[in-house]
C-alpha cells in the first residue's frame, strides 16, 4: 500500500534550483524482477502546477524504459549542480511518455550550456564539442507525478526527506 | 558489447575521480538514484563502492543485492553501465585503505573535504559490463 499524499508540490526554491542551477540529472528505474536500470537524463522541466516533472532522456538510454514505467510506474531521478554537489532526488509515479518537441530541445541546450559552463574549470584541456556531447540529444519525454524529494546533497543531511516532511 | 569481466580500458576511467551514478532498488519495490564519488576497480570481476552516509542505497543492497552503476567517461565520449550485485562490505584491509586515500584525494579536489569520510568499502562482483558511446 502507498502511504505517500498525490498532492506533492515541489517548493519554489526547488524549482528555481530545478531551472536555474541545476545541470546534470540521471533517473532509476526497475524490471519486474526488482533489478535496477539506469537512464541518463539529459534535461527536465517542470509542471504549471508544480506537482509533476518531466525528464529527457536520448535515445541511448531509452531500451526498456517505457516498458518497466509501463509494467510498474516507479521512478527516481537525482539532479544535481556540479560542481556545488547540491543534489536532490525526486521519486514518484509515471504518467505518460512522448516524443521530444522543438521546445524540449530549447531546454536542454539551456542545460548544455551551464554544464559545459560548469565543467570548463575542471577540463580546461578538454575541447568545447567534447564537453557539449555529454549533454546528448533528447528523444524522449517521461512526465511523471512527484511525490516525494529526498536531499541528497554530500553531507550529514544527505537522504533526508524534504517533502513530505519526515514527521518527528 | 555486453562483457563478464571490466575490461583494462575502463580502469583509468574509474581511476578518474569522475564521479559515476548508482541505481538501487527496494524490496518493496522502489527505486533510488544517486552521485557516488568512486568506483574502486578490486580485479577483472568485483568492483567496490565507497559507503559514506547511512543511506536508502546501504538499505537497499542489503535487502535486494542487485545495483547498476553508470560511469561517465567524458573524455572518451563514453558511458561505462554497470550491473552489479552486492557480495560483502570491508571496514579495513587494502581495499578499504586504498579507497580512503582515493576519496581524500577527490574530497580535496572537489572542495568536499571533512564531508566525504569513508566508512566501509562495499564489494560487488560484475555481472554485466558495457560501454555505450556517444
Amino acid at each position: 500500500m502507498d502511504f505517500i499524499a498525490c498532492n506533492t508540490m515541489i517548493p519554489g526554491k526547488i524549482v528555481r534550483f530545478l531551472e536555474q542551477y541545476a545541470n546534470v540529472a540521471f533517473a532509476g528505474t526497475r524490471d519486474r524482477d526488482l533489478v535496477p536500470h539506469g537512464h541518463n537524463v539529459c534535461g527536465w522541466c517542470v509542471g504549471a502546477d508544480q506537482r509533476t516533472m518531466t525528464a529527457f532522456v536520448p535515445e541511448e538510454f531509452t531500451p526498456g524504459l517505457v516498458e518497466a514505467l509501463q509494467e510498474n510506474g516507479e521512478l527516481a531521478v537525482t539532479v544535481e549542480e556540479f560542481p556545488s554537489h547540491e543534489t536532490y532526488q525526486f521519486k514518484g509515479r509515471y504518467l505518460c511518455d512522448r516524443a521530444v518537441r522543438y521546445d524540449d530541445v530549447e531546454i536542454v541546450d539551456r542545460i548544455r550550456r551551464r554544464f559545459v559552463r560548469s565543467l570548463r574549470a575542471i577540463f580546461a584541456d578538454v575541447p568545447e564539442d567534447v564537453l557539449n556531447a555529454f549533454v546528448s540529444k533528447p528523444s524522449l519525454a517521461v512526465e511523471f507525478e512527484v511525490r516525494e524529494i529526498f536531499l541528497q546533497t554530500p553531507g550529514p543531511g544527505a537522504g533526508t526527506r524534504l517533502i513530505p516532511p519526515v514527521e518527528s | 558489447m555486453r562483457m563478464t569481466r571490466l575490461p583494462p580500458e575502463i580502469r583509468p576511467v574509474l581511476e578518474s575521480g569522475t564521479p559515476a551514478v548508482m541505481v538501487t532498488c527496494s524490496a518493496d519495490g522502489k527505486p533510488n538514484t544517486t552521485v557516488i564519488s568512486q568506483v574502486y576497480y578490486v580485479d577483472e570481476t568485483h568492483a567496490a563502492l565507497s559507503f559514506q552516509f547511512f543511506s536508502k542505497t546501504i538499505r537497499n543492497v542489503r535487502e535486494n543485492p542487485r545495483a547498476y552503476v553508470c560511469v561517465f567517461d567524458i573524455r572518451g565520449r563514453a558511458h561505462w553501465v554497470l550491473q552489479l550485485e552486492f557480495q560483502l562490505s570491508e571496514t579495513e584491509g587494502p581495499i578499504f585503505d586504498a579507497m580512503d586515500m582515493q576519496i581524500e584525494a577527490i574530497a580535496s579536489m572537489t572542495g568536499m573535504s571533512g564531508i566525504f569520510k569513508l566508512r566501509a568499502a562495499d564489494i560487488y562482483r560484475v555481472l554485466s559490463v558495457e560501454r555505450l558511446q556517444y
